[in-house]
């Protein structure tokens, strides 16, 4: 099996346009070329104006109100009416309270407990609907529950899990006179954990098939030539060749993953009609409860505190995780 | 790399920018709010406009009786009020509102939402001409029962009321009074009297109380009420305010968390209340496979749609403890003026509007709310907490008022959960509080 593998990525190399990728054999190390050519110079000429707009509305939208949020986080602040500069206070005081370790215990637990099976149950999915009659649709099926709001599958949960509900009524039948207390507050976290897996899985695998339908058959033909087993296929040729979409599927989840609130909110919380048992915080919970519980006094400068430490985690994982998955880009 | 650098360079510049123009943004938030006077609100508003925040949506009962009064309002003075049915989430976007020039004039809301965003942070206009202005020919002060302000929870940072309360909830112990007249004729009114209707109602088969165990505002009311019937109105407060924790030594606070774990041990809660999800429990109630529930003056209008037919709404307050002289719960929802508004006369003037007979008898008859006047007709359904509210000697707010910044939601909440869920003995709970309490004011003092 003869793969062409190309020289390492270098920074330089995302800006490069897609055409440039098809054209002969590339010289190697263009990026360091000292003058460049006269392509080179009208790019660099027109960074400014074509980066400048959205560099400026990206700065006021997202870095401004980010900074901002960097500024409250060393106040103690209502949200309204005098402010008061307590410097690193708030990350010491969040940092010794035993909730917010718990709820970014569950934001990890989400984020790489949840993260793991997504990933293994959507490879799975993956090489199975590769060969299956009526991918598409099955396709469709398991993208299906991406789509629905997950305050539907909050309020499904009671319908499902509540003492009268629908689990035990077909347990009933079946002799179990005491079912488990489905929605007891400590069950609620595992509850969304597998909820959050079911509903996520069927967009990953999309984006994995995605990739896959990418590799050319003949490889295949070239394995079954070659007499390689199914798992040899995997290794060799659908892994390498779809390294750099499962790469960017864990940056996506990551990213998404410390976000989770709303599934929180409406899973336990009655609805949203208060707040969730402390037992299924995330980091994002805990922000929200600081500043909007609405029944106490705002503080949206542990709030922010705990915004800008969610961010920093967010920030190091991704640095961490594309290291971690960088492999020669294999191209073909 | 050099080529990178020179790339970078203009981004640099604009990055720079953009810092120096979030500093400065965020400059002018610590500028505090200047406490305003008191204003003569007695001269005419005609021609002005009024910007209102409803905590409203288009279509409730209640903004259907505002909305009338508003009409009314304008027709009389000559003001305009624009109005927006914002709902619920108006005091989340109060907030940062009030950090602008761009303010509402007047806005609604429940006492324990709006005190935390505006009340105590002095962000509110004293409001003490509303309370002389006169509707009906009497002054607003005289037609809210002086028992609800006495204590002086609407009073700010100068002593001056902030909050002109039109509607109040409460809260009582539910039942159906056509399934269990003997409860209407001669209600528990000592808390042993309140066992042994429980032990009789759980002798008959039927389960004596409904609770959705996963709120845990509707959890707090079983311990926080036993402890403000054996230490009056303002002991919670007084307990939580405590810095040393010494507070929860006290017996009588581990007596009120034993009248919780009584009910918790004894069966008398509903099987699967610790483990459902709201309002599974208060449908049951309402179905009549639970006899009471403790739940708020809202439960008939709440419950109405599902009730089993026939279901006649009545209830008893919380059963005294100790013959000590019993408040009753009651919670306000108003209207307050950001300082910041601009039409303080017209904005005062709508408020002290919503007082007149016409709109506090609509807010009783047709919203089927409690209005703030006790000489408004209310609903039958709600005759009972009237009732209750009108004979107690004084008032207590939910979770007798505290707001301190996270106390309730991080550390009184899963705590009482724990011991009204039937995790927890009523000692490990005295224990726990104290403990995380002490911890609580050195991280907050």
């Amino acid at each position: 099996m003869t793969l062409d593998v190309k020289e390492p990525r270098t920074d330089g190399a995302a800006a490069q346009s897609p055409g440039s990728r098809k054209a002969g054999p590339r010289k190697p190390q263009r990026g360091s070329r000292p003058g460049g050519s006269s392509i080179d110079a009208q790019r660099k000429k027109l960074l400014v104006p074509f980066v400048g707009p959205a560099f400026v509305l990206y700065t006021v939208l997202f870095i401004v109100p980010a900074l901002g949020a960097v500024w409250i986080s060393l106040h103690k602040w209502a949200g309204s009416g005098p402010m008061k500069f307590v410097g690193l206070d708030n990350y010491g005081r969040i940092f010794r309270d035993q909730l917010f370790l718990l709820s970014f215990g569950n934001t990890l637990l989400l984020l790489f407990v949840v993260g793991t099976a997504i990933f293994v149950l959507a490879f799975a999915l993956t090489l199975v609907l590769r060969d299956m009659a009526g991918k598409k649709i099955a396709r469709n099926v398991i993208f299906f529950p991406h789509l629905i709001n997950a305050l539907v599958f909050g309020v499904l949960a009671g319908f499902i899990f509540n003492p009268g509900g629908m689990v035990n009524s077909l347990l009933a039948p079946l002799g179990v006179t005491d079912p488990p207390k489905w929605l007891a507050q400590d069950n609620i976290f595992p509850l969304i954990m597998v909820t959050l897996v079911c509903t996520t899985t069927g967009y990953f695998t999309t984006i994995l098939m995605a990739g896959v339908d990418r590799i050319p058959p003949y490889y295949y033909e070239d394995c079954a030539l070659a007499g390689a087993s199914a798992f040899q296929r995997l290794r060799y040729v659908i892994l390498p060749l779809t390294w750099d979409v499962f790469g960017t599927c864990a940056v996506l989840w990551t990213i998404s993953s410390v976000k989770i609130f709303e599934i929180v909110w409406v899973f336990g919380g009655s609805s949203g009609a208060g707040v969730p048992p402390t037992q299924s915080w995330t980091a994002a919970v805990y922000t929200y409860v600081n500043a909007f519980s609405g029944q106490s006094t705002p503080a949206y400068g542990a709030a922010t505190a705990s915004a800008v430490l969610s961010l920093a985690l967010i920030s190091v994982l991704v640095v961490l995780l594309r290291r971690a998955m960088r492999r020669d880009a294999v191209e073909f | 790399m050099g080529k990178t650098a020179r790339h970078l360079r203009p981004l640099a510049a604009l990055l720079g920018a953009a810092l120096a123009l979030s500093t400065t943004a965020c400059g002018g938030a610590t500028d505090a709010s200047t406490a305003a006077a008191a204003v003569d609100i007695s001269g005419s508003i005609s021609g002005q406009t009024i910007n209102y925040w409803s905590m409203w949506k288009d279509g409730e009962p209640q903004q259907k009786v505002i909305a009338a009064a508003i009409a009314d309002f304008e027709k009389e003075t000559g003001a305009n009020v624009s109005v927006q049915w914002q709902g619920r989430s108006n005091t989340e976007k109060l907030v940062p509102a009030l950090n602008t020039n761009n303010v509402p004039d007047l806005v609604d809301g429940t006492f324990a939402k709006l005190a935390p965003v505006i009340g105590e942070t002095g962000q509110a206009s004293p409001l003490t001409s509303v309370y002389s202005y006169e509707v009906d020919g009497k002054a607003v002060s005289s037609v809210i029962p002086e028992k609800f302000t006495s204590n002086g929870v609407f009073k700010g940072e100068a002593g001056q009321p902030w909050m002109v309360p039109y509607s109040i909830s409460s809260d009582g112990i539910w039942f159906d009074a056509a399934k269990h007249p003997e409860l209407k004729a001669k209600p528990p009114a000592t808390w042993d009297e309140f066992i042994e209707v429980l032990d009789k109602l759980k002798a008959s088969g039927t389960a004596p109380i409904a609770a959705d165990g996963d709120v845990a505002g509707y959890n707090s009311t079983w311990f926080v009420t036993a402890l403000l019937r054996l230490k009056g109105a303002g002991s919670f407060k007084e307990l939580v305010e405590d810095k040393s924790g010494k507070g929860w030594d006290d017996p009588a606070v581990l007596e009120a968390a034993r009248k919780v774990e009584t009910l918790v041990k004894g069966g008398y809660l509903n099987r699967g209340y610790n483990a459902s999800k709201f309002p599974a429990q208060q449908q049951l109630w309402a179905n009549g496979d639970a006899s009471l529930i403790l739940n708020g003056s809202w439960t008939p209008t709440e419950t109405g749609s599902y009730a089993a037919p026939g279901f006649e709404y009545s209830s008893f307050q919380f059963p005294a403890i100790d013959d000590k002289p019993a408040s009753a719960r009651v919670d306000f929802i108003g209207f307050a003026v950001p300082a910041k508004s601009q039409n303080q006369a017209s904005a005062q003037r709508l408020a002290a509007f919503m007082l007149s007979a016409k709109y506090q008898n609509a807010l009783g008859t047709e919203a089927k709310v409690l209005p703030v006047r006790s000489d408004a007709p209310v609903d039958p359904a709600v005759a009972s907490v009237k009732a209750a509210i009108d004979a107690a000697p004084a008032t207590h707010l939910q979770n007798d008022g505290v707001t301190f910044p996270g106390f309730m939601e991080k550390v009184f909440f899963p705590k009482d959960d724990e011991l009204f869920l039937g995790k927890t003995s009523a000692d490990d709970f005295i224990a726990k509080m104290k403990d995380a309490q002490i911890q609580y004011w050195k991280d907050n003092g």
